[in-house]
């Protein structure tokens, strides 16, 4: 099956400087592909070059080589256009119109007409949660409000492929599971989601596979089990309960520990120390478990590492990446 | 197509819900009818001062209509990034360069219409009150149609104007695309003395610069008939005719120029 | 970035322009701007009114009026018999420019030549020249040169010798006035000699460093030389008159072998001969037409 997206040897360079013109490469040679029907992350640090690919592939800058297309169509293509959405990072739309004209904006443009472009724009509102609010003009709008409409004239045309770019920011938890719910509904739908975000927990939550950038190029690629996998360095375990004695007795044993409140400790124990052991010595002294969780890179981590490793050319394929660029 | 007007009619309501316009046409009205006052004042001359302040007033807040919106058209949607989500449905940069246009020119017609309304209304009431002896001696008949001619030229002018302001706003900030598009209005209105710089100068080179130039500038005097419509002297159709097919193709040529810039640029 | 569409609205646009400029060019072929009502040219009629306007940018709007007085000018010259204007804007526009700028020297003097000329090659209005003049002399009161213009236009256009002598003696009393002032002023109230005075006069202004004063001026010296031709010939016409039944003609002083060939003046056009009355004039066709009035000679 033809993918949803194809990106190949996608590369922007930007000129900075007035006299000698030095390029500042924004992306590296990206080259992906995303399948149809699937929930693509795309991450990386503030920075690393997600945006840039955003709006290349909606062709509101220009690649400086390398190429893109989106249902097999040229990103320019028009006619295609009518098959993806799209929600901005940090969305701003007319302030002087309201949910409901700036809806029925988009809606003509897509190619409703009368009835129907109303019965769309019901729709969406309703399904993103905007009421009365409908008939207020957009600068009276939050930003989580500002985020909903944005999500609603990204939906507006039953796109196959939609492209969120940052979809979760400045969206209180409440708004952020709304929008997590909504991505698996389109899941289930069939269609194709491709988002970015600089926050792990939600690719997590959402994703089978995803890519990872950082300085503009692509640091990993695949699922996400096998990317991060090896990355886990140790174990935390919470414990509460804990009498100083008992404190004393484990301490040298581990790697850190930090005090969360009187009784209550975070222990940091290495890769190579099975953590059963120190749990059972614990439990045994009258210390209960709160928790215990593998530690693991933040996103940071790991890409300051990767970025690091990629740098001096030391670097192995990881098991798991399927198209990563050197 | 559908497109282009969708683009258009955004443009038109957010005219009128900006403030200015109306404010605008409110002034031209107030100022329109202050000059029936002072009109009360010079016997005889009143129609001639109206006709003269009314045509005056719609070509200068037209003119205020067309640069301050005119500048703003594509640089504002950038500037608030509206146009992130606008560029990814399915329209092209040049349908969307074309219905900013479109929307703005129809902001000036209704404008303009507004305007022209108003004068005939005031100068049909002067009709109405002043003697015949004093009619019989006015160069031209009071709510004269061919008034119209006049305002027929200063609407092309206005598209024209708003297409230089269209274009700068495709690639440099509203403050100096407002100064180069008055520029090019000062400029425009001093044209024709471009034109005859041979008699004046003996440098061959520079008499021919002059003449390009000529050429090459918005040659805007070409569409003030006010003073022959006030007077009553004849502007034919054909004059009318090929100075608004010159608007025209002018204006062709700066929105395809501006479509040319817009395609290219990179929405950083 | 699809390149070859660019490169099509870029041509298109070109093309456009094109276009434009063609329509532009047949709409002044068929609809010539430069007959258009004169009032508009002025755009304001009080010059007062115009300074307060014009903010700061008075030099350059003089420049731009100056500019329109040429035109005007040289327009109104080259429209043969078309010139139904009658140069009627020629002061208003030199009035406005030394208004917006009072040092435009070349203004007052273009004025005081042109303004005083006999129609058909100037509006003929001395009273005018003298006005101007007049303006200049309160901006600039130390210029020589204004004295002796207002001095030419009473002595050449209006025929005041007395005021001319008047205004000539002023113009030597101004620094650096040159010698020959006085004498000319002189030469005014003296016996005969006047065609030499003007003769004298218009050597001066032939050695201006304005082109057009310089041909003026020359156009002039050659009107004079031909005044002296054509005294000759028409006293050869006086001593040989032709016997009766016969005309006065060329051919006939040919033959007669007083004249080598049809006489010429200084621009190569023959001499018209009114063969009723013998007397010589240039020829309508000639440059040098319309001749002076000569000046009349002081008793």
């Amino acid at each position: 099956m033809s993918p949803a997206i194809r990106i190949e040897e996608l590369t922007k360079d930007y000129a900075i400087g007035f006299w000698r013109r030095r390029p500042y490469r924004a992306l590296d040679r990206l080259t992906l592909d995303i399948e149809p029907g699937e929930v693509y992350g795309f991450l990386g640090p503030n920075g690393a070059g997600k945006t840039t690919t955003l709006k290349l592939l909606m062709q509101l800058i220009y690649p400086t080589s390398g190429r893109a297309e989106i249902l097999g169509r040229p990103v320019g293509d028009i006619a295609m256009r009518r098959r993806i959405g799209y929600l901005p990072e940090n969305p701003s739309f007319y302030d002087y119109l309201t949910a409901e004209e700036l809806l029925g904006y988009f809606a003509e443009l897509f190619g409703y007409k009368g009835a129907d472009r109303r019965k769309r724009v019901d729709t969406l509102l309703e399904r993103v949660g905007i009421g009365a609010e409908r008939r207020l003009q957009l600068r009276k709008f939050s930003k989580g409000m500002i985020q909903r409409v944005g999500i609603a004239q990204a939906l507006l045309n039953d796109p196959e492929v939609i492209f969120l770019d940052e979809p979760m920011s400045g969206l209180d938890p409440l708004g952020r599971r709304d929008v997590r719910s909504l991505i698996l509904e389109l899941r289930d739908q069939g269609r194709t989601v491709f988002f970015s975000s600089h926050i792990l927990a939600d690719a997590e939550a959402l994703c089978r596979r995803v890519a990872v950038l950082a300085g503009g190029r692509l640091a990993a690629s695949g699922t996400l089990t096998d990317i991060l996998a090896f990355q886990v360095h140790g174990w935390e375990l919470v414990m509460a309960n804990v009498s100083p004695e008992v404190l004393a007795k484990v301490k040298p044993a581990v790697r850190n520990t930090t005090e969360i409140s009187p009784g209550r400790y975070a222990l940091e124990l290495s890769l190579d120390q099975a953590p059963d052991r120190i749990l059972a010595d614990l439990t045994a002294a009258g210390a209960t478990l709160i928790s215990l969780n593998p530690m693991r890179d933040t996103l940071e981590d790991f890409f300051m590492k990767r970025v690091a490793e990629m740098g001096t050319g030391a670097r192995a394929p990881m098991a798991g990446d399927d198209h990563a660029s050197h | 197509m559908r497109a282009i007007r969708s683009v258009a009619v955004n443009v038109f309501r957010e005219s009128v819900r900006d403030r200015v316009p109306y404010n605008l046409v409110l002034f031209a009205v107030l100022l329109i009818a202050s000059s029936y006052l002072i009109g009360q004042l010079t016997a005889g001359q009143d129609v001639k001062i109206i006709k003269d302040l009314g045509l005056a007033a719609t070509s200068v807040f037209g003119l205020f209509i067309s640069i301050f919106i005119g500048i703003g058209l594509v640089s504002k949607e950038v500037e608030r990034r509206s146009i992130y989500a606008l560029l990814s449905k399915p329209v092209s940069r040049a349908q969307f360069v074309a219905g900013k246009y479109a929307g703005l020119v129809l902001t000036l017609a209704v404008n303009v219409t507004v305007m022209t309304v108003a004068l005939y209304i005031i100068l049909a009431y002067m009709v109405w009150t002043e003697p015949p002896t004093i009619r019989a001696g006015w160069d031209a008949p009071g709510t004269d149609p061919r008034l119209l001619k006049a305002i027929f030229l200063i609407f092309i002018e206005l598209m024209l104007v708003t297409a230089i302001a269209l274009f700068f706003s495709t690639f440099s900030s509203p403050i100096l695309s407002a100064a180069l598009t008055f520029g090019f209005y000062v400029v425009g209105h001093f044209n024709a003395d471009l034109k005859n710089f041979d008699r004046v100068v003996d440098s061959k080179a520079a008499a021919y610069l002059a003449r390009g130039l000529y050429h090459v500038l918005p040659d805007l005097s070409a569409f003030d008939v006010k003073t022959e419509v006030v007077h009553g002297l004849p502007v034919t159709f054909g004059y009318l005719a090929s100075t608004a097919a010159y608007g025209v193709a002018y204006v062709t040529a700066l929105l395809l120029l501006a479509t040319f810039i817009f395609s290219r640029r990179d929405f950083k | 970035m699809n390149r070859r569409r660019d490169a099509i609205v870029l041509a298109l646009a070109v093309a456009a322009f094109g276009v434009a400029i063609a329509l532009q060019m047949t709409r002044d072929r068929s609809y010539p701007r430069d007959e258009r009502l004169t009032e508009q040219i002025l755009y304001v009629r009080s010059p007062a009114a115009l300074k307060r306007m014009t903010l700061e940018f008075d030099a350059v709007l003089a420049d731009v009026y100056w500019i329109r007085a040429i035109q005007h000018y040289g327009g109104d010259r080259l429209s043969g018999p078309r010139a139904a204007s009658k140069y009627l804007l020629l002061y208003p526009l030199l009035d406005l420019t030394t208004t917006l700028d009072p040092y435009f020297n070349i203004a007052y003097r273009f004025g005081a030549i042109f303004l005083s000329e006999a129609y058909p090659g100037g509006p003929g209005r001395p009273d005018q020249s003298v006005a101007l003049l007049r303006k200049a002399i309160v901006a600039m009161p130390h210029k020589w040169q204004y004295y002796h213009d207002i001095g030419f236009v009473y002595y050449w256009r209006l025929r005041d010798y007395q005021t001319a002598a008047l205004w000539f003696q002023r113009a030597a009393t101004q620094p650096n006035a040159p010698n020959w002032l006085t004498p000319l002023a002189a030469s005014m109230l003296g016996r005969g000699q006047d065609r030499a005075a003007a003769r004298f006069l218009w050597q001066q202004i032939a050695k201006s460093e304005e082109a057009w004063l310089r041909r003026s001026a020359q156009r002039a010296l050659l009107q004079l030389q031909a005044l002296d031709r054509i005294d000759y010939l028409d006293a050869v016409n006086t001593r040989f008159p032709p016997a009766a039944g016969e005309q006065y003609s060329w051919p006939r002083l040919i033959a007669k072998r007083l004249l080598p060939g049809v006489p010429v003046d200084p621009t190569g056009t023959p001499y018209e001969i009114d063969p009723a009355t013998g007397r010589v004039r240039v020829a309508q066709e000639s440059p040098l037409f319309p001749m002076p009035e000569e000046p009349r000679r002081l008793q």
